[in-house]
This record gives structure tokens, C-alpha cells and sequence, in this order.
């Protein structure tokens, strides 16, 4: 039963166990809920993005129906300075607090926030506050374009060799520059807050939209001074988040403000654009890849220098190069990185965070150098394999990046392609085949979780950890029915509480392979004090050791003699038997190099007489570990799939080059993949568990599908046109210029 | 300051008074003249499956149906739906059994995060029952383009709608309008 090498609900296909919820409309997310006496706030956001916030007029608005009060600078409450730290747990994603100062340093920053009693008011309200700036000038719009621009980031750097001689001793070199433009999580739920005090003024709790209760909690307690158990926050719903809701927002503390003094429960939904404007990005990006060969492919200097943009209030580091050194095997290699702050909201993790960026370099210059040297894409990639963790040293837990290589090409039919540029036709359009491996690394944080096994039969599992769409709910859910034997349908589970035992953010990829041990390891101890019980005086097993014991069918049994885990209790009298799990990484992390592999290959269709590029097709395959829930596994690698579209061929904030302003704020104006845009999508998930990592063999599978799409388009592109795209979006624009 | 309602006469804390059908029940309440249609049912009327996702129509996440069409209901003042039927997702199942397009999403794994899922079931629900839209992929693909899926789950919703198509027992052809909830 406990055999998790060879397991009978782990790795099977199980509906979600929250989906009904979902798709009845009875999930509760956090901009739906409702409490008594509630009022509604909207915030009033900066329209200029760089200079001084001189005066607001607030007569008009403060008169309008419905108007309950108005925050800003000159009447909000101090509070304690904000905590910022991953070891800590309390990290937030912008460290200046709302309405600390009036300085405005970008556009959206907000500048007031309207409280009234309806949405309608609250909003008509905002509307008319009217606020007078001083613009300065010198906003920075974006990245300047120089390899020198912004501030080293000396610990996200990387060296091996010497590159830089192995580089002009190379007889193949590229060396390029790419270019990725800001993007927009567009999360399909806004960030929303509804925060209550509850005791005069000395408890808190806070319903909020978000990846880290815990995370959020422990900053907020800091912030407002109180302690961890006099707050809670809770998120049991959440419309989706991929990096933007791992850290609080300022909009979060301005409602608790809000709530605090008008003693009234506050929710703040953010309207889309504000959204956009403040809630996180991911930043654009300029990198310098240099690749030095012999004729042979061999690669002898790898050297990656990245900048990407951060923000005037805080310090936002997208590490392009981090995959870089892991990636092939050669000696020589240098990888730097540097910001540069400009005037927009400040960045934050998005979806495979830096590495998704710098993969579109490295595989796009991988290209480069495959059809410099006339070598196929794949052979080149197969050459340069690292059989270890040429960063480390390490061996790698367990890598089948050549097994997705040949199983890929193997289904889109790689062998049908002729290398020979725009040489594929049907009818009016030229198809471009491309492919690019992809990775992310396999992490894992500490984590605890409690479970209940109660005598009405049922079990309760409880973390604090959430579930953003990827499944957790369901997950845990299979491992207590796992350890068991007990059915689904038994067991309850509840997670996005900071007040359960603490959880891991969901993010990372982390949160399967940080939870399922923790859940697992609740459960044999729940099990083990079941077994007390059934074992000591007036048990239903008394006299026997509880070694003699089986565990099945959600029963403990002695040969023929099966008695149900409820019946144990009861026969004792008992409600419940708790078990709690605690678990972290341990001293694999000194042995074994761990990270995911992939392969994407891809066909797009061009058609120049329009300039039309559509991906039509894409054949992928991943190597995860062990997938807990494989729909649901393949359902996150097809959604990367799709968002590595809108990367590759859609998605940029666009800011005005003049003021810094961001023009297209707006869920139409910032294109996003439709379904229309969907190609026919094949996902291969490979099954090698990965016991090193963890008994469930699991590495998580949230953002490697992002990574390698892009420069799989672009390389396809390269294919059907000739035309070598290095800046992403590749827009309409782009494709003229090249047809 | 914005621009877009500067010069818009000062509202008053007015109601007017709206009859209407919500999901098969006859409804009067009192709204806002310019309430939303989807923040009434959200904010009022405590229906919070009707999703905000832009509040702009550019999303699809707040899909209901009015008269049996599909409708963004962040685009329609609720006076507008005098004397209407509207239907929400909490209106789609029936005597606590799942609409077939409910159970095909359930089955498919047609979503993740679950939050464009009602707009998109309402979506799917209406395409079924209309015979101008085609029952090909490429067909359905086109009339579902108004409901963003972030989490891109589009493969599986394409999947599910289809599946629920065969269990409707009907194809484009022989469109029937009852299957509009």
C-alpha cells in the first residue's frame, strides 16, 4: 500500500476534486466575496510616470453619493516599514509602501484611494478626484539599448574557463543580440483584497487573490505590528497568478488601512488597467549571447550577458543566464547580469522567470550556429549534451532530454524536413519547422502539513500552501487516498490559510514537489497514532503490535480480521487521530544536480502575401519526473505552449518613449493568444521518476512548457523565411520587413 | 484625473426599479441607473460565478445569456434587461445534475484556475445551439475567440465542447434551441 515506486492513485487520471466548485460558479474568489457591512474602495492612479504629485482636489469627490472617506499621502496612516526577505518568508513584491511619498515614479502608481459604500460610487468617485503633477523629465521608458547600461548584478554571475579567449580562438563564432519586450501576467482575476479587523482593531484578516498566504502574512504583520496569530490570510480560489501574485502589493496594505480606520470591512477589486499598470511584470530584456564552435559543433565558449529593467522603488533582478551554465556541456563559459531601473511598475517573477528569456537567446543562437555550420539542430544539440551538471559537477538526479529529443522529432516527423530555407511548401504558404529544448529547475521548500482522520470516515489534510489552477487540491487529495486506500470522495482538504501549517508558494514549480511530502508524511503519522489506538487498551486490535498491522481500503487489518479506520475510533470513543508532517530538502541537494528537460518542435505556417505567420503545429516532450494527475500535468505544459506563442509573436507592454506612459493597458490593445491562435498540440509527458528528489519521484511541471517556445518559432520562422527574428514579439511589422 | 467621464452629468444615489427573469426565477430589484449588468449579480445579487476579468468586453469571462444569446455582461447596464431573461452559470445545471457542457469540462480538464471557465461554458453552451457556427474545429475555434483562457487551456475547452456536442446529440445542422439554458 505504501509502495510509492509502484502507486495506484498517484499517476492516474483524476478530475479535479474542486472542479465542480469551479464550474458551477460556487468557487469563491476573493473579488466575489462579501461581508457584512462591507465597502468598496477604488484606487485613483497616477496618469503621469515620472515627477511630483503636487496637489489633489478632493472637494468634488468627497461629495459625491455613497462617498465614505478618501486616502492619499496627506491622511494615511504610518505604518512600520515594509519586510523584503525570501529567508524570512515575508518578501513583498513592491517594497514602498502606498502613498509613502509624492514622488510618482511611474505611470499607475497609485495616488488615493476612494472608499464608498457601492462599487458604482466608489469608482464614479475616483473618477473625479483630481490630481495636479509636476511631470519631470528624464523618464526612463525602457531599456536604452547599451551592453553597459545599469547596475552589475555580481551575484547572479557566472564563470568557468576562459571564454573570452576560447571565444576568438574559435573557428565558428556567433554573436548576436536578442531582445524581449515587457509582459503582461494577465492573470484573468485582478488582484483583490477584502480586508476585516475583527477585536477594536487587534485582529486582521485578509481574503486576498494570491500564490504565498503565508508570504503575505508574515509581511503584513510586520508592517501593521502585529502578530503572525492575530492575522490571517486566506485565498482558497485564485483566478490564476504566474509570479505577480506570489508577493503582496501595495494595493493590499492601502485596504487594510481602509478597513482599519472606517472600522467597515473593504474590498478593493483592481480594475484591469491599474492592474496592468502596477500589478507586476515581466521586464524586457537585451541579451548578448557570443558562442564559440569547432567545425565539429562542439561547443568551446558560451559567454550570456543580460539586462533587464527594474523598477525606481525596488529591485527586481530577471537572472536571463541562470539556465545557461547547466545547459552544455562546455568549458569555457561566462554569464553576467544587470538591471537597469526605468519608470514602470515595478517587475516581478513571470512564468518561468529569466530562464524562460534567456532560453529564447541561447536556443536562437543554438540555431545560429546550427545553420552556420550546415549541422542539423538536433545533432548540434546531442553534441553539446551534458551528461552532468557541467555548472556543479554533479550528476544530474535523473536527465531524458535526448530520449524528448528523438521521441519529439520522432512524432513531428523532423526527418521530413529539408533544411533548405523556404524550400516546404503548400499552396500560398511556406512552412518553417524549428526546435528548441527547453528546462527549468526542480526546487523544493520546506513544508508542513496536518491531517485528521476522523471517526465519520472521513480525512482532512490541511497546508498553507494554495492552489493557483494547477491542481494541488487534487493532488494532496491522491496522496492521503494513496496512503490509505481510502476513496476520494472521503477525503477533504484545505489549503490557502496562512493560519494551516506552512506551505510552500505556489510558484517555482515548487509546490508539488514541497507538499506531497509533508501531506504524505501527516499521514503516516495520523496512521501511526491510529494504530496506538487500535493496538493499546480497548482496542480493536488490542494485544497486537502495530507493526502487525496492514494499512488498505481505508481499514487497518491483522490476516482476515479488517476493521475500518471510523470503527478503530470509535471503538475507542474517539473523534479523530491528528498526524502532522514536517519536511524540507535534505542531503540530496549535495549529491544530485536537479532540473527538468524538454524538447519543442514546431510548424508554422507563413504566408507572405498577407505576412501571416500561424503555428500549426506543435509536437513536445517533457521530462518531469513522475506527473501525480498526467491531465492535469499535460493541461500546465500545453498552457505553456500557449503563452510561449503570445511571447513569440504577440505580447508587449508598450510604453510611450516619450513620458514612459504605458499606452496599452488594456486586455484588446495587449494581444494575447485566442483560440483561434491555438495550433493542434501534442504533449508527451516521459515517466522517470525522480526518486532522488522526492518518494513521489515528482519535479514539477508549472513553467517548462513557457521555456523553448519562443525560440522554437523564431527558429521555425528562420526556416519558412530566411529571416533571422531576434526581438520578441515578432510582429506583423517584423514579418513585412522581412518578406 | 480621467478623462473618459469628466464631463458626465453628477450621479445621484437614485435607484430605478428592474423586473426580470434570473435564471428561471421572476426578479424585482432595485439598481443603480448605472449599474453593470455583471456587477449587479455579482455585488447585489451575490452571484459571483459571472467572472470580471476587463470589465471592458474585451475578455469573455463575464458571458451570461440574455434571451438565449450570449452576451458580455460587463457591456450592458442591468436596466437594459427589462422584461429579459438572464441566465448565469449558477443557472446552467438542472435538478443538481451538471449541464452536459459542465460535465464535458469537468471530464476534459478544461481549465486550470477555473476563472474564464463560466464565460467560456456559456460561450460553448450558446455556440451549440446556434446554426450559423459550424461544428468543425476551425468553426468552433473562431466563435470562442471572445473568451480568453490565460491559463491556455484551449486544446482541452476545444475537446470538452466538442464532446458535449455528441452528448447533446446534435451537430450544427440540427441546431435546438432548448439547449440554450
Amino acid at each position: 500500500m505504501n509502495d510509492l515506486t509502484r502507486p495506484r492513485v498517484i499517476g492516474q487520471r483524476t478530475p479535479r476534486i474542486d472542479g465542480e466548485f469551479k464550474l458551477t460558479g460556487r468557487a469563491g474568489y476573493t473579488g466575489e466575496l462579501h461581508a457584512e457591512g462591507m465597502l468598496y474602495g477604488y484606487p485613483v492612479p497616477a496618469t503621469i510616470a515620472h515627477g511630483k504629485l503636487e496637489a489633489l482636489e478632493l472637494d468634488e469627490a468627497q461629495a459625491m453619493p455613497g462617498v465614505v472617506d478618501i486616502f492619499h499621502h496627506g491622511n494615511f496612516d504610518t505604518l512600520h516599514r515594509s519586510p523584503n526577505s525570501m529567508g524570512h518568508g515575508d518578501q513583498v513584491s513592491e517594497v514602498r509602501l502606498p502613498f509613502e511619498d509624492e514622488t510618482i515614479h511611474y505611470h499607475g502608481q497609485y495616488v488615493a484611494l476612494v472608499v464608498a459604500k457601492t462599487f458604482e460610487q466608489a469608482r464614479a468617485a475616483a473618477y473625479r478626484v483630481v490630481a495636479r503633477y509636476r511631470q519631470a523629465s528624464g523618464a526612463v521608458p525602457s531599456l536604452l539599448g547599451r551592453d553597459d547600461e545599469g547596475l552589475p548584478i555580481e551575484s547572479e554571475g557566472s564563470s568557468r574557463g576562459d571564454p573570452e579567449a576560447a571565444f576568438s580562438g574559435a573557428p565558428v563564432k556567433i554573436d548576436r543580440t536578442y531582445h524581449i519586450a515587457a509582459e503582461s501576467h494577465l492573470q484573468m482575476e485582478m488582484h483583490a483584497t477584502l480586508a476585516e479587523w475583527h477585536d477594536g482593531g487587534r485582529r486582521l484578516v485578509v481574503h486576498e487573490s494570491t500564490q504565498g498566504v503565508v508570504y503575505q502574512r508574515n509581511a503584513m504583520a510586520r508592517i501593521f505590528d502585529l502578530a503572525q496569530e492575530d492575522l490571517e490570510v486566506i485565498s482558497h480560489y485564485i483566478g490564476s497568478g504566474f509570479g505577480n501574485k506570489l508577493f503582496m502589493w501595495p494595493h493590499a496594505v492601502a485596504t487594510a488601512v481602509a478597513a482599519r480606520r472606517l472600522q467597515r470591512p473593504v474590498k478593493v477589486v483592481l480594475p484591469r488597467q491599474q492592474d496592468m499598470m502596477s500589478g507586476g511584470n515581466r521586464p524586457a530584456s537585451r541579451q548578448h549571447i557570443r558562442l564559440g564552435a569547432g567545425r565539429d559543433g562542439r561547443l568551446t565558449s558560451v559567454i550570456h550577458d543580460s539586462i533587464t529593467e527594474t523598477s525606481l522603488v525596488d529591485r527586481y533582478i530577471d537572472s536571463c543566464g541562470s539556465a545557461t551554465p547547466s545547459f552544455y556541456a562546455c568549458d569555457n563559459l561566462a554569464v553576467s547580469q544587470r538591471i537597469l531601473p526605468v519608470n514602470h511598475g515595478t517587475p516581478c517573477p513571470m512564468r518561468a522567470p529569466g530562464e524562460v528569456s534567456g532560453i529564447f537567446a541561447l536556443e536562437t543562437a543554438m540555431d545560429e550556429l546550427a545553420v552556420e555550420l550546415k549541422m542539423d539542430p538536433v545533432e548540434l544539440r546531442l553534441r553539446n549534451y551534458a551528461e552532468s551538471d557541467p555548472e556543479s559537477g554533479l550528476p544530474w538526479s535523473s536527465k531524458q532530454l535526448d530520449k524528448c529529443l528523438q521521441s519529439a522529432a520522432e512524432r513531428f516527423g523532423w526527418d521530413k524536413r529539408n533544411p533548405e530555407v523556404g524550400s516546404m511548401r503548400d499552396g500560398d504558404e511556406i512552412i518553417g519547422y524549428g526546435m528548441a529544448s527547453c528546462t527549468w529547475f526542480a526546487g523544493r521548500q520546506p513544508c508542513q502539513a496536518r491531517v485528521e482522520l476522523r471517526a465519520d470516515g472521513s480525512l482532512f489534510v490541511g497546508c498553507g500552501t494554495q492552489d493557483i489552477g494547477t491542481g494541488t487540491y487534487t493532488i494532496v487529495a491522491q496522496t492521503a487516498a494513496e496512503l490509505t486506500g481510502m476513496p476520494l470522495a472521503d477525503i477533504e482538504v484545505k489549503l490557502g490559510e496562512s493560519g494551516l501549517p506552512s506551505g510552500p508558494l505556489s510558484g517555482g514549480s515548487m509546490a508539488t514537489a514541497s507538499t506531497l511530502p509533508a501531506v504524505a508524511a501527516a499521514v503516516r503519522d495520523a496512521l501511526d497514532a491510529l494504530k496506538e489506538v487500535a493496538t493499546g487498551n480497548g482496542g480493536a486490535f488490542e494485544g497486537l503490535s502495530a507493526d502487525d498491522l496492514e494499512v488498505g481500503q481505508g481499514g487497518l487489518s491483522h490476516g482476515e480480521h479488517r476493521v475500518s479506520f471510523a470503527e478503530v475510533l470509535k471503538t475507542n470513543k474517539l473523534a479523530s487521530v491528528n498526524g502532522q508532517g514536517s519536511t524540507a530538502p535534505g542531503a540530496e541537494q549535495n549529491a544530485y544536480s536537479f532540473r527538468s528537460f524538454g524538447a519543442h518542435f514546431v510548424e508554422v505556417r507563413f504566408d507572405p502575401g498577407i505576412s501571416r505567420v500561424r503555428v500549426a503545429r506543435v509536437v513536445s516532450s517533457m521530462d518531469i519526473g513522475r506527473a501525480i494527475n498526467p491531465p492535469a500535468a499535460r493541461n500546465q505544459v500545453e498552457g505553456g505552449i500557449i503563452m510561449g506563442i503570445g511571447m513569440g509573436l504577440f505580447e508587449q507592454l508598450e510604453y510611450d518613449p516619450r513620458d514612459a506612459r504605458l499606452i496599452n493597458s488594456n486586455v484588446a490593445d495587449y494581444i494575447l493568444p485566442t483560440h483561434a491562435d491555438a495550433p493542434e498540440i501534442d504533449v508527451e509527458l516521459l515517466d522517470y521518476p525522480d526518486f532522488e528528489f522526492n518518494e513521489f519521484g515528482a519535479r514539477g511541471v508549472g513553467e517548462i512548457g513557457l521555456t523553448g517556445v519562443a525560440p522554437a518559432i523564431s527558429n521555425a520562422l528562420y526556416h519558412a523565411t530566411g529571416k533571422r527574428h531576434r526581438d520578441l514579439p515578432i510582429t506583423i511589422e517584423a514579418l513585412l520587413a522581412s518578406s | 484625473m480621467m478623462d473618459d467621464s469628466a464631463h458626465s452629468p453628477r450621479p445621484s444615489d437614485e435607484t430605478v426599479r428592474l423586473d426580470f427573469t434570473l435564471n428561471g426565477e421572476p426578479r424585482t430589484i432595485e439598481v443603480a441607473p448605472n449599474a453593470v449588468l455583471l456587477d449587479v449579480l455579482r455585488e447585489q445579487l451575490g452571484l459571483g460565478g459571472t467572472k470580471k476579468g476587463c470589465d471592458h468586453g474585451q475578455c469573455g469571462a463575464c458571458t451570461v445569456h440574455v434571451d438565449g444569446l450570449a452576451m458580455n455582461s460587463c457591456l450592458r447596464l442591468a436596466i437594459m434587461c427589462q422584461g429579459q431573461q438572464v441566465t448565469t452559470i449558477e443557472g446552467l445545471a438542472k435538478d443538481g445534475q451538471l449541464h452536459p457542457v459542465q460535465q464535458s469540462f469537468l471530464e476534459c480538464d478544461a481549465y486550470q484556475c477555473g476563472y474564464c471557465t463560466p464565460g467560456q461554458m456559456m460561450s460553448a453552451t450558446a455556440l451549440l445551439a446556434d446554426d450559423r457556427i459550424g461544428a468543425d474545429d476551425a468553426s468552433v475555434k473562431e466563435a470562442m475567440s471572445g473568451n480568453i483562457c490565460r491559463c491556455g487551456a484551449y486544446k482541452n475547452i476545444l475537446e470538452a465542447i466538442q464532446q458535449a456536442r455528441v452528448q447533446l446529440g446534435h451537430d450544427a445542422t440540427t441546431p435546438r434551441k432548448e439547449d440554450v439554458a
